[in-house]
């Protein structure tokens, strides 16, 4: 399942490689390296798949690659619980994952993360709202209303989550987030409550008001899975990652989003305490905060860059689908992540319960 | 072809008893040649598997404190037994099923002429060669709203519109009976090869009609394959993951989904342990009904 970038690997590569692996050991301690000479270093890097993670090895990983001679070794996706064995016992297999802003928040109190090591991230570079001691902010995203640009020609548009929920104005098939993370919150908009009065969340008023769509809705277990609902015509409205819905646009699949609502996040870039591999992680890390390669991801998926330089290399076509063009943020509203760290796991049971009754 | 293997099941036994004999002669203890032609097998056995889902059971009974605080929750909390009794109803839909398309098949496999025969159990057997995964999204490729089966559907003019035939029962009944067909079809077969033509012919010229024939003399003698396919089916259905995730909706939750997400959402490896222990003991119990039924020996052979 693991694919390994590295710059062709060939006979001779590999033989170069071995070679390095062994003057290294043959010099014993050797000066500080540069940062450009990680050879024979590897770095397991995990994500969230699909076209997100595609993306990432092309920004990240592959530069990377190119700079320093280490491989880069995709796995995933990622997984709380996972992630979480893997530091029980005390070995990880990953290096550097990209998680979610909820996680990092849980993930630093109960100890998982190594610290950033700013000798070798230039975090100075960042937007410092997604600096963390423990991890660094890699991309800003949001969960959108798409619809199908098809299914509802001659009318207009959906627009606010209310929509989603209005099965007269809008028949068919619909998708939510099978995840009681972002589906509270949209029930509860499009049940009248203003985003700014959401949390703590009226779980059961949600929930009241996802039954009343329920037989209609397919809940995605994977963001892949978001973008093939929409791309095979098997729904036609719903909650999807802003980034996805652009991905499968720019495939041919007939799909609009509203920036109404949005509901942002962050993802961040953290390295798994225990790791085999810090400091060629550390490295990763600071690759993956370089401004050309911030703006090569968001040129491929849409997700906004942290680092401000960014911007000025992204493609003015892709600017409307980020989450932060000033447009986008003024309608939207970033996730309540300590309330999800404190409030997560109950109600994941709740979710669970609610989807077999 | 199953005929074939239960007589090699059958005669392996009396060659182990021979070499046993052989073995001891050459005085290699009480161990004989084939127990030691055992060991690899007995020692995967205990490291790969037994190993693992012991360690993984006893959490029932340790995690997060000792007791039977797992098996407690299970009973008082909502959703767990409900998802217990949705996997049993469902092995419980998917297994007749299984049987009825599987019994003309094998019928037609036993009897049919040689070249027929030959492209049954090749048309059987292709899709237990793919790979499960692929056989699934397959399915969702057919059943899907702008699939085939819904555009033939429309293009026939049977429906107006696209029907739901997946995310639903239907789609999960679709997958599951398509996947498990031939653990009946090939067990029926392996019984119908062992019925001698005679008794049927025999009925007939006593004077029972088909149908009379069929019900009194031929299915009573398949039903020991009859019921080694459905057992099958049914134990393997209770413990369905990929199908039920990707074809099935909310409702179609199963068991082995619940101990996925105790693992992976909560990391609650005491509750999974305790999910396991039950779907073990249901199919130690369908087990222990179909001994009691007709005996397991009858089944093995």
């Amino acid at each position: 399942m693991a694919a390994i970038s590295h710059p062709r690997l060939t006979r001779r590569t590999l033989l170069r490689g071995s070679l390095g692996v062994a003057g290294a050991a043959a010099l014993g301690a050797a000066p500080v390296r540069a940062a450009e000479d990680l050879k024979g270093k590897t770095v397991v890097f995990a994500s969230w798949g699909g076209a997100y993670q595609d993306a990432e090895k092309a920004s990240y990983c592959d530069p990377f690659v190119q700079k320093t001679g280490a491989r880069v070794v995709q796995d995933g996706p990622m997984n709380v619980a996972k992630f979480r064995t893997m530091i029980e016992s005390g070995a990880p297999d990953w290096d550097v994952a990209d998680i979610t802003i909820d996680f990092l928040y849980a993930g630093i109190g109960d100890k998982l993360f190594e610290k950033i090591d700013k000798s070798i991230v230039d975090t100075s570079r960042l937007d410092p709202r997604f600096v963390n001691d423990y991890g660094v902010g890699c991309i800003v995203w949001s969960y959108n209303l798409g619809y199908s640009t098809k299914a509802y020609a001659g009318q207009e548009a959906p627009k606010t989550w209310a929509d989603v929920f209005d099965l007269k104005r809008f028949p068919g098939k619909r998708t939510l987030n099978d995840n009681v993370v972002s589906t509270l919150e949209v029930a509860l908009m499009a049940d009248g409550v203003a985003p700014e009065k959401l949390y703590p969340l009226d779980v059961e008023r949600a929930l009241r008001k996802l039954d009343t769509i329920k037989s209609q809705t397919i809940f995605w277990s994977t963001n892949s899975q978001s973008q093939q609902l929409f791309v095979d015509g098997e729904v036609n409205l719903g909650l999807i990652l802003n980034g996805r819905a652009y991905d499968a646009a720019k495939k041919g699949a007939p799909i609009a989003v509203s920036w109404e609502q949005n509901i942002q996040s962050v993802d961040y870039l953290v390295v798994p305490r225990g790791s085999k591999n810090r400091e060629a992680a550390m490295h990763l890390i600071d690759v993956m905060t370089l401004p050309e390669n911030q703006a090569k991801l968001a040129n491929i998926i849409a997700y906004a860059p942290t680092n401000p330089a960014a911007f000025k290399d992204i493609d003015p076509q892709i600017a409307p689908w980020l989450s932060t063009a000033p447009d986008n943020v003024k309608r939207g509203f970033v996730i309540n992540a300590e309330y999800w760290r404190d409030n997560l796991k109950k109600l994941q049971e709740r979710w669970a319960a609610w989807k077999l009754a | 072809m199953s005929s074939s293997d239960a007589t090699t099941a059958e005669t392996t036994p009396r060659d182990g008893r021979t070499d046993e004999k052989g073995a001891a002669i050459r005085a290699v203890g009480r161990i004989g040649r084939s127990a030691l032609l055992l060991a690899p097998a007995v020692l995967l056995l205990l490291l790969a598997f037994l190993g693992p889902v012991g360690w993984l059971l006893s959490r029932a009974f340790t995690q997060p404190q000792p007791g039977l605080q797992n098996f407690v929750d299970l009973w008082e909390r909502q959703g767990y037994l409900q998802v217990l009794w949705n996997t049993v109803a469902i092995s419980a839909m998917a297994t007749p099923i299984c049987v009825l398309l599987g019994f003309p098949v094998a019928h037609a496999m036993t009897y049919g002429s040689p070249r027929l025969r030959r492209w049954l159990v090749f048309i059987v057997l292709i899709p237990f060669w793919t790979s499960l995964l692929v056989r699934t999204f397959a399915t969702v490729i057919l059943l899907q709203r702008n699939g085939p089966v819904n555009a033939m559907l429309i293009g026939l003019g049977l429906s107006a519109e696209p029907l739901p035939l997946i995310y639903n029962m239907t789609g999960l009944m679709a997958g599951a009976v398509q996947v498990l067909l031939p653990f009946v079809v090939f067990p029926l077969h392996a019984a119908m090869l062992r019925i001698d033509p005679a008794y049927m012919q025999a009925a007939l010229t006593l004077g029972a009609g088909p149908v009379r024939a069929f019900l009194r003399v031929y299915l009573p003698l398949t039903l020991p394959g009859v019921l080694t396919g459905a057992t099958l089916v049914f134990i393997s259905t209770l413990g369905y993951y990929v199908t039920p995730a990707m074809l099935g909706g909310p409702r179609q939750t199963m068991i082995a989904q619940t101990i996925q997400d105790q693992i992976a959402q909560f990391g609650n490896w005491g509750m999974a342990g305790a999910l396991s222990l039950l779907l073990l003991a249901v199919s130690g119990l369908v087990l222990l009904l179909l001994h009691l039924t007709v005996g397991l020996k009858a089944v093995a052979r």
